[in-house]
């Protein structure tokens, strides 16, 4: 499949490798996509007990919404701390509609899906006024609002009561329960992973990233960047909604206190870093370490609190070592120790000269060549 | 004016803007006329940014209005000036450092609504076109190359060539010479004069009087927020108001 960056990764050897070599890493790439989905599908088959297979739903829910959020921090640059908000109205949406309403449960989910974006309508045209620092305050009192509200409106809600959502599946037995969840959020996150993939490669997508770039440049470039960063606002509120909701279908229990949690928006933000916000698979790389750590430790350490001081060390090291995530910084690595091309600068000066020659022009060279391209047609303005 | 004079491109009347207490932009009251390169000097903190800003839509002017070939665009998202036609580069040269230099010329490319989710970044015509632009500016061997690892002088060609993309009808540039070697001034002064032949408008804020006075047609002196003099470049440079405001003699 080909990814977020291509263009990144052959950055050099595209500039300068014959077109020959590519072909080999493309093959590599397919035969590491195959066998990371084969083992991905495998695993409800590998888990040795329920709760091992309940541990891997979990992880792919938060894949699920590492990757949602990344439609808007990884293209945009907005870092939004308050994506639980449009967790927890896509759990609570669905709730609410099966309870409520007797809609049939996946019916019910997808309308929670519309109806947190419609909700976030009003939200993202208010929060998007802001950038940077702003915009992530903003989002956070988003979220805490609707723990407020969820907190209080009881009859719609139950409150700190919880919510119980009924299973979408009643005739299954809890371990199939968790294997056709493991199933259902992993087609979830496929559909996120085209749509990003398409939106990565896409005219909206390059004005998005233009956007994280250089929003003002990106502007008077004639980018419509209030509407651009309006609609991944939407597509990630949607993907997040309907993670909640699957969530809610799977777990059956809702309270606000987990579902509108500034945590687990912090947590969405720290599987994104850490994997790399700029590659289609960062957030599920990160998912898989921060969301496999958590389950861990939850495991081995019960009740304490030490996941979110391992969670803490964790966000200090990314952001200390591996700014850009993990998936750059290995990239990085293999560039260094694999076969080594050119530097940028110096195939860039030899091909100048050459390129000059060629042309016949003398004018280019801006800083590799001056005493060159002195000579012709620059004595006038001087 | 006079009757053989080409036509109005921009002008603004009364455009003022200010920070605090400080009128960064005072009354100003220009016109530029269609086809000519027009430069705009001033001693530092003339207000010379401050103007294109609020020409540009990057900053809301307080009072005053700006008039681009006849049409009001005062205030209007920067988004949509570019696209009635006026194209900008910054001061200190701005790319988008973490994009390929490619990428960098198709993010110009006109929205086209929702066909915009879909398919590639840029159709082959204008990938093609971005291309001959790239050619044009003499970068275009560089396409892959992310636009943090070109040199300054080849960010600046880089940034000239976007702004391009938009087939912008009046181009306006920030200290176009600014840190950058002789050759390089010499180079990006031809292709100002070659796109001017074209037909294209320039507005052209500089502070390399070499440049300046051998390049436009039309020069406009800056001093505290409002145009002091105007005229062709020997007529301003022998203007007494110039020499003080300027040079402060």
């Amino acid at each position: 499949m080909p990814n977020a960056s291509d263009t990144e990764r052959t950055l050099v050897a595209a500039a300068t490798a014959p077109a020959g070599r590519r072909v080999p890493a493309r093959a590599v790439r397919m035969l590491a996509f195959t066998v990371c989905a084969a083992l991905i599908l495998s695993w409800p088959g590998l888990a040795p007990n329920p709760y091992i297979l309940s541990a891997g739903v979990m992880v792919a829910s938060y894949a699920c919404t590492a990757t949602a959020w990344n439609f808007m921090g990884g293209f945009t640059g907005y870092v939004s701390l308050g994506h639980a908000a449009f967790f927890g109205l896509g759990a609570y949406g669905t709730g609410v509609l099966i309870r409520d309403l007797d809609w049939p449960p996946f019916a019910a989910w997808l309308a929670a899906g519309v109806i947190v974006v419609l909700i976030t309508v009003p939200v993202g045209i208010a929060a998007l006024r802001v950038r940077g620092a702003s915009f992530v305050i903003v989002s956070i009192a988003f979220v805490l609002i609707l723990l407020l509200v969820a907190q209080t409106w009881q009859d719609l809600t139950g409150g700190s009561d919880g919510l119980v959502v009924p299973r979408p599946f009643p005739d299954l037995s809890r371990p199939e329960h968790h294997r056709a969840f493991f199933y259902l959020f992993v087609a979830l996150l496929a559909v996120m992973l085209l749509a990003w993939w398409a939106i990565d490669r896409s005219r909206f997508g390059t004005g998005l990233k233009a956007v994280r770039e250089d929003e003002d440049k990106a502007q008077a470039l004639g980018v419509p960047t209030r509407n651009y960063k309006l609609v991944a606002y939407l597509i990630s509120a949607f993907f997040t909604g309907l993670s909640g909701g699957m969530y809610a279908l799977w777990f059956g229990d809702l309270d606000p206190i987990f579902q509108f949690s500034v945590l687990l928006g912090a947590y969405m933000v720290l599987m994104a870093l850490l994997g790399g916000v700029r590659h289609l698979y960062g957030p599920l790389l990160g998912a898989l370490i921060v969301g496999g750590a958590l389950e861990y430790f939850e495991l081995e350490f019960g009740g304490t609190q030490l996941h979110l001081v391992a969670a803490a060390v964790l966000l200090g090291v990314v952001v200390l070592v591996t700014p850009d995530g993990i998936i750059p910084a290995v990239r990085d690595l293999v560039r260094r120790f694999g076969p080594q091309d050119s530097s940028i600068r110096e195939m860039t000066a030899a091909e100048l000269l050459a390129h000059n020659r060629a042309s016949g022009r003398g004018g280019p060279p801006p800083d590799e060549a001056p005493d060159e391209a002195a000579a012709p047609g620059t004595g006038e303005e001087r | 004016m006079t009757a053989h004079e080409p036509p109005r491109s921009l002008e603004t009347v009364d455009l003022t803007k200010s920070f605090g207490g400080v009128r960064a932009v005072d009354g100003a009251t220009v016109t530029f006329r269609h086809g000519r390169i027009n430069a705009l000097i001033g001693p530092n903190g003339s207000g010379k940014t401050t103007f294109f800003n609020c020409v540009t839509g990057m900053i809301r002017p307080d009072a005053g209005t700006v008039t681009y070939r006849g049409q009001q665009i005062t205030g209007r998202p920067p988004h949509r000036i570019a696209r009635a036609g006026i194209g900008r580069s910054f001061q200190l040269c701005r790319v988008f450092p973490r994009m390929t230099v490619l990428e960098n010329m198709l993010v110009a490319v006109r929205p086209a609504g929702l066909r915009d989710l879909v398919g590639g970044a840029g159709s082959p015509a204008e990938t093609d076109k971005a291309r001959r632009l790239l050619v044009r500016v003499g970068i275009d061997h560089l396409e892959n190359v992310e636009a943090a690892n070109l040199s300054y002088g080849q960010q600046k060609l880089l940034e000239l060539a976007g702004v391009l993309m938009g087939d912008p009808d009046t181009i306006m540039l920030d200290e176009p010479a600014g840190g950058v070697n002789p050759a390089l001034i010499g180079r990006i002064g031809t292709l100002i004069r070659e796109l001017n032949d074209e037909g294209k408008t320039f507005l052209v804020v500089e502070h390399n009087m070499d440049m300046v006075m051998s390049l436009s047609h039309h020069v406009v002196v800056f001093d505290r927020g409002r145009p002091i003099a105007e005229g062709t470049p020997s007529a301003v440079r022998a203007d007494p108001r110039v020499l003080e405001a300027y040079l402060g003699i």
